[in-house]
């Protein structure tokens, strides 16, 4: 257990003294003060459940109800975690050599991911209704297995998720295929086709009343644990696996036949393909394209300023969330690329062709919105012509100021390595021009002119982009040195 | 053919280098010496407008690198891991500064093959860069560095991490690039590789050219004399 200790001691030690956490001081205190917030809105959710869950189903015994809406929670918060969670990666390398056992070495990250964030907030939620609740409502027989079968259920969604992302986040169509089975299970218990939530919910009871019963759930939990503790233990060898069946996909060859810029494009693209961070950015952004669901409907298709709004999101999600990060990407390269003979316009202008590439993509995909209003169309040309032409130069301009280097083989969830002041400024300009410009517009009750004025500047833009990038060509020529020490900082 | 006046770079109130006035003509193969922290990489980076200098200037054939890209077309350079992009195979990078200058797919080819004892490794594996070795790394570097047949080659510590057949290979290598008129500027540790390549030594010590001169057959006891090796 001393072993133990120490591996997390250094583990502090690692996180503390990376160059993230030094350079980053004020992010992480903003972070610090957004986690204790919603750490309070959380223990505040749990401490009044009964009062929420009493207003929403008036009808059922609270405690029912509280286990159905678990039944959600534990789906979703399988789908968080594997979004959001950090498995604990101390780099064992350095230690393998040493008189620590190797199973204690194993044993190190799963024993250490029960102190997640997560797990905190999901006592924070359950624990206030279980001691306001169920104590007061059951004997103290009930109430011990209750709560052992909900922590279990916490302790089997964390080693699960340990799991799925050893094993599935190099194969990411069965984790979308994971996602669509969630949103099936769902979308069959919302709609009351086949109702899982009740089944669950009259499960969690009776494992309550007859305690032999929490074996069950704690067998599962045991056995959630054994299969991560022997994926870890076969990990080298699914290394091994993945490069004898890498089939180095991709074949980008037609790119060559667009000179520098399009060998620079093929780079890039592999590299997105290729490594953790910038490939989980692109799974995951088809999540971003769907929220045209939520908001296109009631009175809000009328609403001009939320439609201008989806369309820059619809036609700039991954654009802008991958575009915030340009030149970080290649901090690992940078300085071969500065070295080599690589023109700083073709650089600056293959970034400025994938932007309007992925745009353009995004457009088409969302296009089907159109069968719920034709204006979502339209709004979503002219926003689609604003971001290609203004969107992406205003990002790559602020992009010259980006000086954190990002390794590319972590994920990006919950990842802020590379994020500094310029992420969170350079969504001003580039979102604020457009809700400024229908403001005006709003203003004199015109609002649909702005759309028309957007879409034009946009496209007077895109005519002269030429210009515009030898701008920016310029700005990245002053402030390569900046750059170049900052990415080389490890 | 490359001209370095009144350069200077400090970090801070710290300086790291300050070259009054060096010429490196065409044709010459020089090795660069000096302790841990002396300049040495500083100086290269420099010359490869990787940093900027506090003060003064670098030019290739007159031209200031700060200003023209043009040296970039003659120059091949491998400093460090930081100049190899790491979730390409060895080939892909190959043929990636290959097509920079303008070779084909063929072409890159014909070169490794032709270097073929140097990389003896499937140049064809589905192995990154990031995957290799550290030695096999500072290979595909290296080949990168000689793939475009420049008139300049720049190489930082290019014979650390080798084994000793690929350390001879690349000696005679770059004797023979130089004695087809490739100007060649090397760092070294390894003081008996470098006065048996070079024509020229410079020692650096404290970010300041110490001892500037063409190799002789006394060079090697100098250089141990002046670091203390028996």
């Amino acid at each position: 257990m001393n072993k133990m200790i120490e591996l997390l001691i250094h583990q502090w030690k690692e996180k503390i003294r990376s160059p993230f956490w030094q350079k980053s001081i004020w992010l992480n205190i903003v972070l610090g003060i957004l986690g204790t917030y919603l750490m309070m809105n959380v223990l505040v959710i749990g401490y009044f459940a009964d009062v929420i869950l009493k207003k929403i189903f008036t009808d059922t015994d609270v405690v029912e109800s509280f286990a159905r809406i678990l039944f959600y929670y534990f789906l979703i918060d399988l789908i968080f975690r594997f979004v959001a969670q950090q498995i604990p990666t101390l780099s064992i390398q350095p230690y393998l050599t040493l008189p620590i056992p190797k199973n204690k070495l194993l044993h190190y990250p799963l024993i250490k991911s029960v102190s997640s964030f997560i797990n905190v907030l999901a006592l924070l939620l359950i624990l206030p209704f279980f001691v306001k609740v169920i104590c007061s409502t059951y004997p103290p027989l009930f109430c011990l297995t209750w709560i052992i079968t909900v922590l279990s259920l916490i302790a089997t969604n964390n080693f699960v998720n340990f799991s799925l992302k050893k094993y599935f986040s190099k194969r990411p169509l069965l984790i979308m295929l994971l996602l669509a089975i969630v949103g099936l299970v769902i979308y069959l218990d919302v709609n009351k086709f086949i109702s899982f939530s009740l089944v669950f919910s009259a499960d969690l009871l009776n494992i309550a009343k007859l305690p032999i019963l929490v074996l069950i759930p704690m067998m599962i939990v045991i056995l959630s644990y054994y299969i991560g503790y022997n994926l870890l233990k076969k990990n080298a060898y699914i290394e091994d696996l993945q490069i004898s069946q890498r089939n180095n996909s991709a074949n980008l060859s037609f790119l060559s036949q667009y000179g520098e810029i399009g060998n620079l494009m093929s780079t890039e693209i592999k590299m997105i393909l290729r490594n953790k961070r910038p490939k989980s950015l692109l799974f995951f952004s088809p999540i971003f394209l769907a929220y045209g669901f939520i908001f296109y409907k009631g009175p809000d298709i009328d609403n001009y300023m939320i439609l201008i709004f989806m369309g820059f999101f619809l036609t700039a999600a991954f654009g802008v969330i991958y575009g915030q990060y340009s030149f970080s990407w290649e901090s690992s390269y940078f300085d071969s690329y500065i070295a080599n003979k690589i023109s700083p316009f073709n650089y600056v202008k293959s970034k400025y062709l994938l932007f309007a590439v992925t745009s353009v993509t995004c457009f088409i995909i969302t296009l089907p919105y159109a069968l719920i209003s034709y204006k979502i169309a339209f709004i979503n040309a002219a926003m689609l012509l604003y971001n290609i032409g203004i969107s992406s130069i205003m990002l790559l301009l602020f992009c010259t100021y980006n000086t954190s280097r990002i390794d590319l083989g972590r994920s990006q969830f919950m990842n802020y390595q590379g994020t500094g002041f310029t992420q969170f400024v350079s969504i001003i300009p580039v979102l604020g021009f457009p809700i400024t410009v229908y403001g005006v517009f709003n203003y004199f009750n015109m609002p649909q002119y702005s759309i028309y004025v957007l879409g034009l500047i946009g496209f007077i833009a895109i005519v002269f982009n030429k210009y515009l990038l030898q701008v920016v060509e310029r700005q990245f020529v002053k402030r390569k040195y900046k750059m170049a020490l900052g990415f080389r900082q490890i | 053919m490359i001209q370095i006046n009144n350069l200077k770079k400090a970090y801070g109130k710290k300086v790291v280098l300050s070259i009054d006035e060096l010429t490196i003509n065409e044709h010459e193969l020089v090795g660069i010496v000096g302790n841990n922290g002396a300049g040495k990489t500083t100086m290269l980076s420099l010359i490869l407008d990787l940093i900027e200098p506090s003060r003064g200037s670098v030019k290739s054939k007159d031209q200031l690198v700060s200003k023209v890209d043009d040296w970039k077309n003659y120059t091949g350079s491998y400093l460090n891991e930081g100049f190899l992009i790491p979730f390409l195979t060895p080939l892909e990078f190959l043929e990636f500064i290959g097509k920079l200058h303008g070779l084909n797919r063929t072409d890159v080819l014909t070169f490794i093959n032709e270097n073929a004892v140097f990389y003896a490794e499937d140049i064809t594996s589905k192995k990154y860069i990031r995957e290799l070795s550290a030695g096999n790394k500072n290979k595909v570097g290296i080949l990168a560095s000689m793939l475009c047949s420049p008139e300049i080659l720049i190489l930082d510590e290019p014979f650390s991490n080798l084994d000793p057949s690929s350390q001879s290979w690349l000696k005679s290598k770059l004797k023979k690039l130089n004695d087809e008129g490739v100007t060649i500027m090397i760092s070294s540790h390894d003081l008996k590789q470098v006065t048996d390549v070079c024509s020229r030594i410079l020692l650096i010590e404290n970010g300041i050219i110490v001892k500037d001169k063409n190799t002789n057959a006394e060079t090697l006891d100098e250089l141990e004399s002046y670091f203390n090796i028996n």
